[in-house]
């Protein structure tokens, strides 16, 4: 199997975050920090059983530790997977951080100091989770905004609690300079108004990103639901604690909230894998040759984007091109509605994916796709090439039939209008001097041999312009035409016209050149007594049939005739068949779509 | 007797209209479109347009709409059709509903004077004149009819006259016979064809011309 590179065309991808400082490569290194977290955390659970808690506090800390397993666990998950993603480094950071936090508290510790820190600690830990949200899913803060209001946070998070710590007048806060509690009380009002400001505009943003999602790219946006019911969880509780106790119900609502930001990041990271698992399907299906026109279904069930399409590359027309050659125009803009990735097959360039933009966020499947229709997609691509060049060659030979009855036309057009009517005029002349020399029997004998010998000529270039084109066709249709040519023909001939309207010219012509060649041809060859003529236009397609009840054995091969007349018929995408076996008469039917 | 010409070839207009002029006819108007034909037709009520059957301005099939539109507007103008061609399946459709004040001809026709205004004034006066290519068609259609091999030489040749549109004296002339023979003729042809005699030439016309299409 040739291995597939997918490369991603078009949109430049922006802000790709850059990494930790850290070396985060080793696989081992991050199941050591993730075994390190899970294993810590209960430690949160210890401290409490050691001080003899109630049953109230220990659901609050079953959550607790929850939190921190929830985030190490997925953050670990997405970290294996994408270890240049630092969204996942960043989910087992704040695991860790948290349990942390809340081991820096009594009875673990008693130092005012470290309770200090850890107060400060649990507040970085907020700003933490804000970045991740705003980070999501890419793993670093791209937009403006975005940067802006992880700013924000980090300010009413860390300076200004240290600035709140320093008025604080408590006997744990280490931090205490000046014990002022009127100005602490205004800097931490200051900074619950600054969270209640940031939070709306937080659940804003993302009210506004699902709704702009496209439903493929909503099956990735769990996280951001998750993100937006935490953000308004905390602000109800930021409220309350500035006024009351807070209630148990609602800190264990905060716990619960936290939880399913990560849960909801790894239930959307394992659906993606569950979609891996169609990569299998769709390698089973590829194995089976489907139609080249089956392709596209199967990638786009593949990848479950039903707005999958696929455009081939044909090389030596520098396009791309659908199934049936066809031309697709890729668009380059990014305005984000389609994504285009490009599929290599050995260094070749074959075809690309038109998708929805949101299948950018799982790379793998789109990559493990593209590799596994590799082969598939080069037999697609030859047949796309093979279509577009067919349909070039019935334009071309389209063009060259055209061109020909146009020139035929205005060949019929000039003899009818010059040679003809001249001719005309000088035999209308001779016949007014015939009259005049009703006297001269001589004179008057030589007059009307000349105006008949005219007569002749007149008609010889009749029937001459006729075999150029016939104008009758062109002037009062099929039927008439069809009339004179079934009166002129050496044999009876039974004709039936079915036509209620004009069709277009080309297709009349065709199937008066049918009709005239047949017959010449049934004259010819075939010793006929009778020759049925049909010409009916039904389904949107026109009919013409012509069978004798002659010798058969015509042959379709040698006859430039009935070749020329199958060009002319194919031209206009139509078909046309011979039957004529030995002894039982030909029958030539010819069926032009026309709608 | 007043024509009106519809001709876009100035040569073959003129000439035309010469010969109708040197032969008694009263050339009213000529014209080279089918919007003025029908304009001279309304203002003069002639009593014959020649009419070309190639007019512009796509030169297809104006002439036989204009001849079409007199013949139901104007059913006391006779319309003679003039053609390099001449298809059957025109001549059907021109005949279809009556073969009264109805004509059409090769342009060649013109070269003979007498038989072209003969022509003329038959279907001014009323009757038809039918190219003799269009009866020879017909008469090749029905090649292998028993019925038709049944009528005698002389017999056809009569045939053929009639379904031109001629009057039995335009008959005998032809033929250098008596009316009275030619009358003969006829009686003996449409009993031997089943149909039923008219002494009306056009229903005669009709007649011939709907046995020979059978």
């Amino acid at each position: 199997m040739a291995a597939s590179v997918p490369r991603v065309l078009g949109e430049v991808r922006r802000g790709v975050p850059r990494h930790l400082g850290i070396t985060v490569s080793s696989h081992w290194f991050r199941v050591a920090v993730c075994v390190l977290g899970i294993a810590t955390a209960p430690l949160i659970v210890v401290r409490i059983v050691r001080d003899g808690g109630s049953e109230a506090l220990d659901t609050t800390l079953v959550l607790t530790v929850l939190v921190a397993w929830s985030f190490v666990a997925s953050g670990f998950v997405a970290w294996d997977r994408r270890p240049e993603n630092r969204l996942g480094a960043l989910l087992v950071l704040l695991g860790v951080w948290w349990t942390a936090g809340h081991l820096m508290q009594p009875p673990t510790f008693s130092s005012p100091f470290v309770l200090t820190v850890g107060e400060l600690w649990r507040l970085v830990w907020t700003f933490g989770f804000v970045y991740v949200l705003l980070a999501f899913p890419r793993g670093g803060l791209t937009r403006r905004v975005d940067m802006l209001l992880a700013v924000i946070v980090f300010v009413a998070a860390v300076p200004l609690q240290v600035l709140w710590l320093l008025f604080l007048d408590q006997p744990e806060n280490a931090f205490v300079v000046w014990p002022r509690p009127a100005t602490a009380d205004a800097i931490d009002s200051a900074q619950r108004i600054i969270w209640l400001a940031v939070a709306v505009v937080l659940v804003a943003m993302f009210a506004k990103r699902w709704l702009d999602a496209t439903p493929p790219l909503r099956r990735t946006l769990a996280p951001v639901v998750a993100g937006g019911v935490t953000v308004l969880v905390f602000s109800l509780y930021v409220i309350v604690d500035k006024f009351r106790e807070v209630p148990l119900f609602l800190l264990w609502c905060l716990l619960a909230a936290y939880t399913a930001v990560p849960m909801a990041l790894l239930w959307s990271m394992l659906r993606a894998r569950l979609a891996r698992s169609s990569v299998a399907d769709l390698f089973l299906e590829l194995r089976a040759r489907p139609a080249p026109a089956e392709l596209a279904g199967a990638l786009s069930r593949a990848l479950r984007d039903p707005s999958l399409t696929l455009a081939y590359w044909l090389p030596q027309y520098e396009s791309y091109a659908d199934l049936e050659g066809r031309p697709v125009k890729l668009s380059k803009e990014t305005d984000g509605t389609r994504a285009t990735t490009l599929i290599d097959v050995d260094g070749r360039h074959v075809a690309a994916l038109l998708h929805d933009p949101s299948l950018r966020e799982e790379q793998e499947l789109l990559d493990a796709v593209s590799a596994a229709a590799g082969i598939a997609l080069e037999n697609a691509q030859l047949q796309a090439e093979l279509r577009a060049r067919l349909d070039e060659l019935r334009a071309s030979r389209v063009r060259i039939l055209e061109a020909a009855q146009v020139e035929r036309q205005r060949l019929e057009r000039n003899l009818h209008d010059g040679a003809q009517q001249r001719l005309v005029a000088l035999s209308l002349e001779l016949g007014l001097l015939e009259t005049q020399f009703a006297d001269d029997p001589q004179s008057k004998q030589q007059l009307k041999q000349a105006r008949e010998e005219l007569g002749r000529s007149l008609q010889e270039l009749r029937e001459l312009a006729r075999g150029i084109h016939p104008a009758v066709v062109t002037g009062h249709g099929l039927a008439v035409a069809l009339e004179t040519l079934a009166a002129r023909a050496p044999l009876p001939v039974r004709l039936t016209v079915d036509l209620d309207e004009r069709l277009p010219e080309r297709h009349e012509v065709a199937a008066y050149y049918l009709v005239s060649e047949s017959l010449a041809n049934v004259a010819k060859h075939a010793q006929a007594t009778a020759v049925t003529v049909d010409v009916a236009y039904s389904d949107e397609r026109l009919v013409v049939e012509v069978v004798d009840d002659g010798k058969g054995g015509a042959n379709t091969d040698t006859g430039s005739g009935l070749r020329g007349l199958a060009d002319r018929v194919e031209a206009l995408d139509g078909r046309l068949r011979v039957w004529s076996a030995q002894g039982s008469g030909t029958r030539v039917r010819a069926e032009i779509p026309c709608a | 007797m007043r024509v009106v010409i519809a001709e876009d070839s100035v040569l073959l207009r003129e000439g035309l209209a010469r010969l109708l002029a040197e032969n008694d006819f009263d050339v009213v108007g000529t014209c080279d479109t089918p919007d003025e034909l029908l304009l001279k037709v309304r203002s003069y009520e002639p009593e014959v347009a020649i009419v070309d059957i190639r007019l512009p301005p796509t030169h297809n099939d104006e002439g036989i709409r204009a001849a079409e539109a007199i013949r139901e507007h104007h059913p006391s103008v006779g319309v003679l059709v003039l053609s390099q061609y001449v298809e059957l399946g025109l001549a059907l459709k021109l005949l279809e509903e009556s073969a009264e004040r109805i004509g059409y001809l090769l342009k060649d026709r013109v070269s003979d004077v007498k038989e072209f205004t003969t022509a003329v004034r038959r279907v001014g006066d009323g009757g038809s004149a039918i190219d003799p290519t269009i009866i020879s068609q017909l008469l090749g259609r029905r090649r292998h009819d028993s019925l038709l091999d049944r009528v005698t030489p002389r017999e056809r040749e009569v045939l053929e006259l009639m379904a031109e549109g001629r009057s039995n004296q335009g008959i005998a002339e032809r033929l250098v016979v008596t009316e009275r023979a030619v009358q003969k003729h006829i009686t003996s042809i449409f009993e031997k064809l089943g149909l039923t005699v008219s002494c009306d030439d056009h229903r005669r016309v009709l007649a011939v011309l709907a046995f020979l299409r059978s």
